[in-house]
């Protein structure tokens, strides 16, 4: 298997995820057909980044809707389902596929200052952890040793971080940021009165 | 086995994203991973996405190491950001501006791509064992290829010029790609936009510009600058490794070997005088110098043996 390379994933991250909230609103299409969004999404990924070479494509937005409309095409001939309706609703795909996203389209400061507001809304311990690895360039044993943690605590934060990040990047900014984090937060609890040592 | 849900994959697509970000796998955990990847086809999309998120928060670093977490109770947002030696700055609802950190660092180790997003949309992609430094300010983007090679997409701003040092010469660019090696001679390769090349001495003609399609090589000490026009065929065999690969066409099995021994420790020796002057083609793994040998010992009508850091090819 031929490893994700880290061009390719920041490329994912510049170009796709951007796009990824209207890809969401699309695929809601298709959850009274059985269809699990995330499942489509995760697919998506799967096969954009198996691809060859990136360099030809104009439109990723474009791209990202027409491999996830194959995924969920797939899908459908699997469980037997072909419909008219079906037929319909893939062709609200070109439509929303060329449709100009909503002006997220963060630039430079902007998109830093976004960053910064997301990484100062993480839940204290999780925040903890990110802002010594990623503002501070800290490695994880020395992130572990200044709190005091084990290595896999910081792992398992910055795991954590990870997919409270995701909704910064992949569901097209904060509206859902609020509602993930205090379930997290929940989560968190756990671990925040108590000092691991290793 | 029963179907995961889309949730759990993505929880352990950012476990295995944060193992991965903390260092190297190890022997296990590589395989394990691969046996992860394999298992389910929604786990290397899972995957990528949570390894873009990790990538893209790289930005942070220049937020700088003043950046305090916030000190009020979770009900009020109010925090600070300092950065180097500005002023700190409320963030509110006011309004805010912040400068950018000191300079930054990035190095790549032996056989290592390292793909970092800059504060202003830049994307710097470094080869193996690279080292570039990054020092933005309000006016200016300077960044010094220290060694190694690199490639820079640079996000338009006519107001911040872009340029890249690399010993005595100087790159100057906007709004475009193109990659700065340093391996020996100082070569630029221009995929997009144009560039200016320029050499810091007092004799130095004016900057060169440089087209994409375009090459300009030079060495340090020399005040001359040669251009050289590249298809895009030929770009694409030499920015190659962004893609972890290695593409040849025509280059000699020395010049190939030569070029292997950036990648990893691992060293191809080559026996016969002969064998080494043949030309050859084809892309291959850049960190996998065995499997290049091999497969350029059954093309040559060669033997390859592996004997501790070497590979030897003979006939």
């Amino acid at each position: 298997m031929v490893r994700l390379t880290d061009e390719r994933a920041v490329w994912l991250g510049k170009e796709i995820l951007p796009h990824e909230a209207a890809l969401r609103l699309w695929l809601q299409h298709w959850k009274r057909r059985g269809l699990e969004v995330d499942d489509v999404i995760q697919e998506a990924y799967t096969r954009l980044i198996a691809a060859d070479t990136i360099e030809h494509i104009k439109s990723p937005k474009r791209y990202l809707f027409q491999v996830a409309g194959s995924v969920v095409i797939d899908h459908l001939r699997r469980r037997k389902i072909v419909s008219v309706e079906s037929v319909a609703d893939m062709a609200d795909l070109e439509i929303a596929a060329t449709e100009p996203s909503p002006e997220r389209e963060v630039i430079g400061r902007d998109e830093l200052r976004q960053l910064a507001k997301a990484i100062a809304a993480l839940p204290s311990r999780i925040r903890d952890v990110f802002v010594l690895r990623r503002v501070h360039g800290l490695g994880q044993r020395e992130v572990a040793k200044r709190l005091g943690i084990t290595e896999s605590t910081v792992e398992k934060h910055m795991s954590r971080g990870f997919m409270l990040m995701t909704k910064l990047y992949g569901n097209g900014g904060n509206p859902s940021l609020h509602s993930s984090y205090e379930s997290s937060a929940c989560a968190d609890k756990g671990n925040n009165g108590t000092q691991e040592r290793s | 086995m029963e179907r995961k849900s889309a949730h759990r994959i993505d929880q352990e697509a950012a476990q295995w994203a944060a193992k991965i970000d903390a260092g190297t796998l190890s022997k296990e955990a590589g395989a394990a991973f691969d046996a992860w990847l394999e298992s389910d086809v929604r786990c290397p999309g899972a995957y990528a996405r949570m390894r873009a998120v990790s990538l893209m928060t790289e930005q942070a670093r220049a937020l700088g190491t003043g950046f305090e977490a916030p000190l009020a109770t979770p009900s009020s947002r109010r925090w600070f950001i300092a950065a180097g030696a500005v002023a700190a700055v409320l963030l509110a609802t006011v309004g805010y501006h912040f400068a950018p950190s000191a300079t930054e660092h990035y190095v790549s180790t032996i056989g290592e791509m390292k793909t970092i997003k800059l504060e202003d949309g830049s994307i710097l992609t470094l080869n193996t064992q690279s080292e570039v430094t990054v020092h933005y300010t309000r006016t200016r983007r300077q960044l010094e290829l220290i060694h190694g090679e690199a490639i820079f997409a640079v996000a338009k701003n006519k107001e911040r010029p872009f340029v890249v040092t690399a010993g005595d010469t100087n790159v100057r660019a906007v709004g475009t790609s193109f990659s700065v090696s340093r391996v020996g001679a100082i070569k630029i390769l221009v995929q997009e936009g144009t560039v200016e090349v320029g050499k810091n001495s007092t004799e130095a003609s004016p900057a060169l510009r440089v087209p994409h399609n375009s090459g300009a090589i030079t060495q340090e000490g020399a005040a001359s600058i040669r251009t050289f026009a590249l298809s895009n065929a030929e770009l694409y065999r030499d920015l190659a490794w962004r893609d972890g690969h290695l593409a040849f066409e025509g280059q000699t099995l020395a010049e190939a070997a030569a070029e292997f021994s950036r990648y990893s420790d691992m060293k191809i020796v080559i026996l016969d005088k002969k064998l080494a002057a043949e030309e050859i083609a084809g892309r291959f793994r850049a960190t996998d110098p065995i499997g290049f040998a091999r497969n350029a010992a059954i093309s040559l009508k060669a033997h390859a043996e592996v004997s501790g850091k070497e590979i030897r090819l003979s006939r």
